[in-house]
Formats: C-alpha cells, sequence, structure tokens
C-alpha cells in the first residue's frame, strides 16, 4: 500500500462529506454549457424577407355616405314616432320626482341607489317569502320561536262593564253566566295589579301558578275550582248557591284591596 | 270548601283508589317519572295503547311491566327483533294429523296486556301485522276474524329512531297509540334514590312482590266510568281547533287526524277522573295535548333542520288557541 493510498484512508472520514457537493456542481456544469451550445447552433439560420406586393384596401366612401345619411343609423336625433302612454308616465314621474329632489346636492347618485337597494330588498323578500324562511327570525338568530298570530280574540276583559253585565246576568237568573262574568272580572283585577299576565292562551292553572302569594294563590285555586264546576262542568247552581259563590269572589276582592 | 257547594255526581272513588294503589306500588320500584305514570295510568283508562320512548337504562321496559303486574289480566310479552314474521305474533294454522285439519295457533297477541318491547326493531311488515288488532281489537287470519278479549292494551317500547338498527315505525301504526310518552333521564337526586335503592335492596327481582290492583274486570268498568264523563260542547271545540290548527300549520308537514282529535278526548276524560273531576276542563286538554300528538304529527324539513321539536309545535299551536272562559 502506498503512501497515498494511507493518506486516502486516513482521510476518508472528512471527504465523504464532499461527495455530495461534488455530484450538484457537475450536473449544473452540464446544464449550465448546454444552453449556450444550442444558441451558437441557432445563430447560424437564415432570415428570409417576404418581397411580394400588398394591394392596400380601400373602403367604399359611397357606402360609408349611404351609412351615414341612413336614419337608423342616427343615434343623436330624436326619437322616432310617438311616446306610449306607458313611457309619458314614467318620464312625467321622473320629471316630478327630478324636480323635488333637483335642488339637493348628489340627489341624483343617491336616488340611484336608494332604488337599487330597495329593489334588491324586494327580490330578496320575494325570494324568502317564496321559500316560507321567516328573514327577521334569522337575522334574530333564534330559530326555535314560531311567531304565530292568534286566531281570534276573546271579549276584552279591560273594555267590559263587568258591573252592568252581572246585574243583568242574576236579574235574569242566569247565574251559570254571572259566575262567569264573575270569574273574568276576578282576572281583570289580577291582571290590573300585575299579579298575571292576562293572554287568551292561558288556562285557568297557569293563572294560579303565576300567583307568587300562597294566600292568594290558594283563594284564587278555589274561586278557579267553583267556575270550573259550573262552567265547564255544568253543575246546576240556584240562587243560594250563587250567593255563596258570589260572597267567595267579594271576600277575594276585597283581600286584593 | 268546594264539596260544601258542589256535590260529586260521580263516585270516582273506586278508580281513585286503584289510581292512588298504583302508584304507590311503582313508586316503590320507580323513582320520579311521575307524569309519566299519571299519562300511562290515563292512557289505560281512556282504553288506549302506549308507546313509551326513551334511550337505553331509562326503566321503561320496566315501568309497563310493573303497570302490566298491577292489573291481573292475561299478560304477554314479544320482544321485536328484525327477523320476527307477523305469525310469530298474530299465530299460525298448524295441520293435525289427528283431525287431518289445519287448527289456528294463537300467538302472543292474544292477552289483555300486551307488551312489545323494542317495537321498533321490527320491519314495517311486521309492523303491519298489529293494525287491524290495535285498531279493531281483532283479527283476521285465513279468513277467520277473531275478537280479542277486553281489555286489550298494548304496551310498546322504542329506542329513539336514531338509534343503530332501528325502523321509523308507520304513519298509520303511529296513529293507532294514544300517547307517546318520552321518558328523560332522572335528575340528579333521582339517579343518587335509585344508586341507593338499589344498594339497600337485598334481592333483584324486584317484581316478585307486587300484587295486583285490579283486576281485568275492574279495568272495563274504568274505562266505562271515563267514557261518560261530561266535557262542554266549547271543550269539544278547543280540542277540534287545536287539531284543525296542527293541519294548516306551516311548521307540519303532516297535522293531527281525526283519530287524534278523539284520543285527546279520551285522555282528557281520562285525566280529570284521575285528579278526581268527572268533567274535562281546558287544562286537561292541554295536558294531554303533546304526548297525544308528538308521535302523530310530522315537521317539515326545514323545521327539522333547526332543531324544532314536535313539541315546541304543539305548546305554538295551543298559544295560538283561545281558551273558552
Amino acid at each position: 500500500m502506498t503512501n497515498s493510498h494511507l493518506y486516502l484512508l486516513k482521510n476518508f472520514n472528512y471527504m465523504h462529506k464532499f461527495i455530495p457537493a461534488f455530484f450538484i456542481a457537475l450536473l449544473m456544469t452540464v446544464f449550465l454549457t448546454g444552453t449556450p451550445c444550442a444558441a451558437v447552433k441557432k445563430a447560424h439560420a437564415i432570415v428570409r424577407t417576404d418581397t411580394s406586393k400588398i394591394d392596400v384596401k380601400q373602403f367604399d366612401a359611397k357606402a360609408i355616405n349611404n351609412y351615414h345619411k341612413d336614419k337608423d343609423f342616427n343615434y343623436s336625433g330624436e326619437a322616432v314616432g310617438q311616446p306610449t302612454f306607458w313611457e309619458r308616465f314614467w318620464n312625467w314621474l321622473w320629471g316630478k320626482i327630478m324636480q323635488l329632489f333637483g335642488k339637493v346636492p348628489f340627489a341624483g347618485p343617491f336616488l340611484k341607489y336608494l332604488l337599487l337597494g330597495l329593489a334588491i330588498t324586494l327580490l330578496i323578500y320575494v325570494i324568502f317569502k317564496s321559500l316560507g324562511i321567516d328573514a327577521m327570525q334569522l337575522l334574530r338568530g333564534d330559530a326555535k320561536k314560531l311567531d304565530l298570530p292568534y286566531s281570534e280574540s276573546l271579549e276584552n276583559i279591560h273594555e267590559m262593564n263587568f258591573d252592568a253585565e252581572i246585574e243583568k246576568a242574576i236579574s235574569r237568573h242566569d247565574f251559570r253566566l254571572a259566575v262567569r262574568l264573575l270569574y273574568l272580572k276576578c282576572l281583570k283585577q289580577l291582571s290590573d295589579k300585575e299579579l298575571i299576565r292576562w293572554q287568551i292562551d292561558k288556562t285557568n292553572a297557569a293563572y294560579i301558578y303565576e300567583l307568587t302569594d300562597p294566600v292568594q294563590k290558594q283563594t284564587f285555586g278555589l274561586l278557579t275550582r267553583q267556575f270550573e264546576f259550573i262552567w265547564y262542568g255544568d253543575f246546576p247552581i240556584d240562587k243560594d248557591t250563587f250567593s255563596k259563590i258570589n260572597a267567595l269572589f267579594q271576600n277575594f276582592k276585597n283581600h286584593l284591596q | 270548601m268546594e264539596d260544601e257547594i258542589f256535590e260529586q255526581r260521580t263516585d270516582l272513588s273506586k278508580l281513585s283508589t286503584a289510581v292512588e294503589q298504583i302508584k304507590a306500588t311503582l313508586a316503590k320500584i320507580i323513582i320520579g317519572q311521575h307524569d309519566s305514570i299519571d299519562l300511562l295510568i290515563a292512557g289505560i283508562l281512556a282504553d288506549g295503547h302506549i308507546l313509551i320512548e326513551g334511550v337505553p337504562g331509562v326503566a321503561k321496559t320496566l315501568t309497563a311491566k310493573l303497570i302490566a303486574k298491577s292489573i291481573d289480566a292475561k299478560y304477554s310479552r314479544i320482544q321485536f327483533t328484525p327477523d320476527l314474521m307477523p305469525s310469530d305474533i298474530l299465530g299460525t294454522s298448524v295441520f293435525n294429523p289427528k283431525t287431518a285439519d289445519f287448527e289456528f295457533k294463537h300467538g302472543p297477541i292474544f292477552g289483555n296486556i300486551i307488551l312489545i318491547d323494542e317495537i321498533n326493531r321490527a320491519p314495517a311488515k311486521t309492523q303491519s301485522a298489529l293494525f287491524e288488532v290495535m285498531e279493531e281489537r281483532q283479527l283476521t287470519i285465513d279468513g277467520q276474524t277473531y275478537k280479542m278479549e277486553e281489555p286489550f292494551t298494548v304496551l310498546a317500547t322504542q329506542n329513539p329512531v336514531e338509534h343503530e338498527g332501528t325502523y321509523r315505525l308507520p304513519e298509520a301504526q303511529l296513529d293507532r297509540f294514544i300517547f307517546k310518552i318520552e321518558i328523560k333521564y332522572p335528575s340528579l337526586d333521582e339517579e343518587i334514590a335509585i344508586l341507593s335503592q338499589q344498594h339497600n335492596q337485598k334481592t333483584n327481582d324486584q317484581l316478585k312482590h307486587i300484587e295486583p290492583v285490579l283486576s281485568a274486570q275492574d279495568v272495563v268498568a274504568l274505562r266505562q266510568l271515563v267514557l261518560g264523563l261530561h266535557v262542554e260542547e266549547k271543550i269539544l271545540i278547543y280540542a277540534a281547533k287545536i287539531i284543525h290548527e296542527s293541519r294548516n300549520s306551516k311548521s307540519l308537514y303532516l297535522g293531527g287526524s281525526p283519530r287524534a282529535s278523539l284520543a285527546i278526548i279520551n285522555a282528557a276524560k281520562a285525566l280529570a277522573a284521575i285528579k278526581g273531576r268527572d268533567f274535562v276542563t281546558p287544562d286537561d286538554i292541554t295536558y294531554v295535548a303533546a304526548p297525544v300528538l308528538r308521535h302523530r304529527i310530522m315537521l317539515t324539513p326545514d323545521k327539522e333542520m333547526e332543531g324544532v321539536t314536535p313539541d315546541d309545535v304543539v305548546a305554538q299551536i295551543i298559544q295560538k288557541i283561545e281558551v273558552p272562559r
């Protein structure tokens, strides 16, 4: 083994780090030197000149003149024919609008964008309506609520003259109706004192539940039961029974005051 | 105080006693679920079939079994599976070599209280077998009609349809159930009580000591009593308006059927009787409206996607209707 072999073996660990770099440098040399070689070859190409005679075409001046004279191509002149009633209406309407807003600065662009906005809103409304989607509900983000209007309205207890109606019912010996009116009057009193919130869909039990005072709850519960026996149970009621029930209602009224 | 003014026209004492006894019996084993138990009893008194829905492990089957055990009547249990055939439920004609003739072998449906466990595990073909018997209380097989014995009540349990291996019941069958009772998870206190009860219990057989409270004849008699309770015309109109509104609701693809109207009134009568009244009030109607309607109505796809439940829609419908007063 010669000295040079020994030197290479000793330095092998150091040299192997340069092997990848060597190959990269070799590849770059091949690519970079290849391109100029190709360019040199292209420089020998022969350039040929087109020497054929060119015949320049001219527009027909007579034909152009005819087009100029044709009124169908005259866009700057007066409109041909009379405006229809619909066109006259819109001309009149726009004239009026511009009279109103003509003095306002930027009225033109403002009106333009306003009308554009309204048209887009109308279009969105029509699309949502046709799909049966409540746009306001989507905006609120409260999808669970279904906005249903009441189908009908009950007698407005806040507008009824209960005392007169009760007197009439008693005079006719219609004690069933009289108890009903007493109960409705009682609900009105509770509503006036803001102890309950009157709503036509609420049942009697809902009103009892709404009361917070235990005594009121118990007494109103008792009155409700009497009303239900008579109004829903069709229990017969005579003058004596009515007097007892009326006394219960009067006591509750006094308790509320 | 009210007893001093009005005396009861109808003797509801036997019914009240029976209801209290059933509740007391169930309360020994079932913790909570008071509303569900009230509805179960009301459903039986209203001569209806009851569908009990809940996730696995909320004592649906146990509750149904307890109710069935509290009535001394012929009890059958059918476990619905995907491979169950109609003849497995109804029965089938078998050839008898001795008589050289076919004899009808009665299926488990021939009973008084039928517990169908996991009813939505069986496909539509098997479900269809129940149509006639549930509505008409009779079966027609091979041209022969068999009348069911009274009382005839189907108590069915099901997992929510979103669960694996279940089929949605056909609408026609769902309509035959008076109630769909949803059994929810117990509250924390109830859960603790369940664990405590289980821990202190010495036996695993909870049903061993359950004694029947009512006989089959008693149930029939109480049903007759409930049927005769007073309902004012204004209450009938109120119930009809609720059902009618369900048909016009924009949130619903399918509203309540006339059978649903009848179910509301019958269920409200039963509930009134349980509460000790012989007449129906609007409160009874509103209380039973959701369990009567929730399985009968179908939401529109957009409402379903919004997460609206049938109970939400029923509540909104009730809000729309004026209470007769």
